[in-house]
Formats: structure tokens, C-alpha cells, sequence
């Protein structure tokens, strides 16, 4: 019997089984592969809170250990800025003062987020570390480089015990990504501006 | 065998994919502001072109033509993912840096271009040997815009400085627009410009 390659019935064979062999093989790599993603995924987090607090030459071989080194504790917090158990804001302490909070907003074209690390007397910025998913390169995605992030060390963010909207130089030509960076440090701080009052009156 | 020597070494020159055929420009653009980058984009659009052109000259015979379009994209879709998915478990900041580039690797006008134009009417080695030669061709535009834009535009090269800081305490400046995407244009223009000047047989003949 001749096989005819053009028939209906060829044609529906043909484009099941080979699906089948690709969604196969896709979902055996990418159970494998998932570990070594995930602990990626985790270092990179690990190395972006050091930095923002201010800790150098950190790189993704030696972020395990010196996380385990320098950060003291790890807790969320509730509304009303005492630590909880369940759901609730995250904070990581460095070295027993500077608390790191994460950040999450949008830029232009996709989400941004990033970190901010406060020092002990809950209004001064010692650094920030930003990161994006499709910010436009040498534009928005400029907020990666430590040109831009440098700028915010040493900011105070809060007055007379309430949070002050922050104030940077923006990136030229990419407006809409400064913004969006100004209103995820706003609102974050805005959330977790009765654990800084805290901290505050501890410190003083 | 002379064959195989013209499969890799043509496309390096005169049907270079993105200096002749203009193809696959857009990554161009957008992977070249450094060096490294760059490089790893050439050897995954290599990769996947060499490898694809294999897979659909050995299925040629068996492909219906009129879904063929449709397997080539599922084979070039799939492998593209087992890249990124590679990438990401192994060379994570690489993968950072070309975010959703890797995953346009599957639009590059390239590959769909080998597929229908060689793989579906050659043998296997011989598809395969012109997808090395077409991702090859690629590659070396690739790296020889990132190498200009890397070394004037942040001075450095793979990462490392290159431009003495003697020559910035003397006034000497990064030039910011190459950085910028504009920039590759003009420098692969340029290549193009060199290229036809060299190999006058190029030119069309415009005054007929």
C-alpha cells in the first residue's frame, strides 16, 4: 500500500505523535534542569540583599555562605509592624541593624523589583539594588547599573515619624521606568512604615 | 571535500546571512552592546540553526507539505526552549542579560529562512554543515559589532577595561551612543559598505 503523505489522516498522525515526543521531552528537561534553576534563582535573591546592604564582592559562588554569615534574622511582620507567622510583610536584618525590604512595581514594559536596605535608625538609606524582566536595554534597563542605584545611598526617607516620598535623578528617555521605580519605593515604604517608626524609636 | 569547505566558509562571506541577506538584524541590534552576550547569543542561534536544518532533513521526506511550516516551527520552538532552559540552569546572569532575546532566537528570520530554502531539499550532513555555516556567518557580525560597541562605548572588552585610565584623567570619554541600539545599525552598514567595496561583483548595477 502506498502511503500518501498529503491524506487528512496522515497529517493528523503525523502532528500528534510528533507533539507527543516534544511534550515529553520538554517535560523531562525541565523537571531536571528545575533544581539548578531554583538554586540560581536563590542565590541571585541572596546577592541582591547583600548588596543592598552594602556588603562587596559578593558573587554567586560565595552568596550562600556569606548570607548564612551576615544575616541575623528573618521574619514577617503584620500591619502593624510586629512580627507574625502567617502571611505578612518580609524583612531581612544584616549584621543585627540594617533591615532589607523587597520591593516590587512596574516599570515600562514588564515588572520591576528590587531591595532597599534601611539603616538601624529607621530613616537613612544605606542602598538599593534593582532588577527588571523587559526594561528597555541603555534605556529603562539602566536601573541595573550602579550608577543609578549608587545615588540613593545615604537618603532619608522618613520625617517627624512618617515616610517622605523619595526624590532621585531620573534616566533621560526613560520616564515611565523612573516613575514606576519611584512608586515602588513610596508604596513599600508606605506598608512597612510602622516596623521603621519602630526601629526608629529603638535606635534613638 | 570541497563541499564541505564551501557549506561553512560561504556564508561566512558572500551569502553571509546578515550582511547579504539581511537577515536577523533585530538580535543584532539588541544582544551587541557587549562583547559577551554577543557571543553566547552566535553559538545558540548556531546551535539551533545547525541542529533544527538536521532535524528537518532527516524528517523532510515524511513532513506533509502542508503542515511543514508548522513542524519546523515546533522543532525550532523546542529546541530554542531546551536552550533557554540550559541557560538558565547554567549560565544564569548570561540568560539575565538576553532575556527574551533567546526566546525571539525562534523568529530569526535565519532559521526558517535555512529550513525552507536548504534543508528541506538536501541531505542531512550537507543541511547540517550549512546550518553551522549560517550560524557561524551570524555569529561573526555579531561579534565583530559587539567588539567595536564594548570597546568604544564602555571601554572595556569580555568585561575587562582595555582603555588605559591614563587616557580618562586626559579627557578621553565613553562614547554613549554606542551603547545604544542605533549604533549597531550604523556599524554593520558600515561592514556592509566594506564588504561590497571589496567584492565589487555585490553591487548591483543601478545606472541600466
Amino acid at each position: 500500500m502506498k502511503k500518501d503523505i498529503n491524506s487528512n489522516r496522515y497529517i493528523f498522525l503525523y502532528a500528534t505523535v510528533l507533539i507527543v515526543i516534544v511534550a515529553v521531552l520538554l517535560t523531562v528537561t525541565a523537571l531536571w534542569l528545575q533544581p539548578f534553576q531554583d538554586r540560581n534563582q536563590k542565590n541571585e535573591k541572596r546577592i541582591n540583599i547583600l548588596k543592598a546592604a552594602g556588603i562587596q564582592d559578593v558573587n554567586a559562588k560565595n552568596a550562600a555562605w556569606l548570607f548564612e554569615k551576615h544575616c541575623t534574622a528573618e521574619f514577617l511582620l503584620d500591619e502593624n509592624g510586629n512580627p507574625t507567622e502567617d502571611d505578612g510583610l518580609p524583612v531581612f536584618v544584616i549584621d543585627r541593624q540594617t533591615s532589607v525590604i523587597p520591593m516590587q512595581g512596574n516599570g515600562l514594559w514588564g515588572p520591576i523589583w528590587g531591595y532597599i536596605a534601611i539603616a538601624a535608625d529607621g530613616k537613612t538609606i544605606v542602598g538599593v539594588t534593582f532588577d527588571h524582566k523587559s526594561e528597555t536595554p541603555g534605556l529603562g534597563g539602566e536601573i541595573t547599573t550602579e550608577k543609578f542605584q549608587g545615588q540613593f545611598a545615604g537618603k532619608q526617607i522618613m520625617d517627624n515619624g512618617s515616610t517622605i516620598p523619595i526624590e532621585f535623578d531620573a534616566i533621560t528617555g526613560a520616564t515611565k521606568t523612573s516613575n514606576g521605580v519611584k512608586e515602588m519605593i513610596d508604596n513599600t515604604l508606605e506598608k512597612y512604615s510602622a516596623y521603621l517608626k519602630k526601629i526608629a524609636e529603638k535606635g534613638e | 571535500m570541497p563541499n564541505v569547505k564551501k557549506l561553512i566558509i560561504e556564508p561566512l562571506r558572500k551569502t553571509n546571512p546578515v550582511t547579504v541577506l539581511v537577515l536577523g538584524i533585530c538580535s543584532c541590534l539588541a544582544v551587541t552592546a557587549q562583547l559577551k552576550p554577543a557571543l553566547v547569543m552566535g553559538a545558540s542561534v548556531t546551535v539551533v540553526t545547525a541542529f533544527s536544518n538536521l532535524i528537518i532533513s532527516l524528517l523532510r521526506k515524511g513532513i506533509p507539505s502542508r503542515i511543514r511550516i508548522i513542524v519546523q516551527l515546533v522543532v525550532v520552538a523546542t529546541l530554542v526552549i531546551l536552550i533557554d532552559q540550559f541557560l538558565k540552569a547554567f549560565a544564569y546572569n548570561v540568560s539575565k542579560q538576553l532575556s527574551v532575546y533567546v526566546g525571539l532566537i525562534i523568529t530569526n528570520c535565519i532559521i526558517m529562512g535555512r529550513l525552507e530554502a536548504f534543508a528541506l531539499s538536501h541531505g542531512s550532513w550537507e543541511s547540517f554543515l550549512d546550518g553551522l555555516g549560517n550560524g557561524l556567518g551570524y555569529s561573526l557580525i555579531l561579534v565583530i559589532v559587539a567588539f567595536f560597541r564594548e570597546l568604544f562605548g564602555s571601554g572595556t572588552l569580555l568585561g575587562y577595561p582595555i582603555i588605559p585610565s591614563s587616557f580618562y584623567e586626559a579627557g578621553y570619554q565613553n562614547n554613549g551612543l554606542m551603547i545604544l541600539p542605533p549604533m549597531a545599525l550604523i556599524v554593520v552598514g558600515i561592514i556592509i559598505w566594506i564588504q561590497r567595496t571589496r567584492n565589487p561583483e555585490m553591487q548591483e548595477n543601478n545606472q541600466k
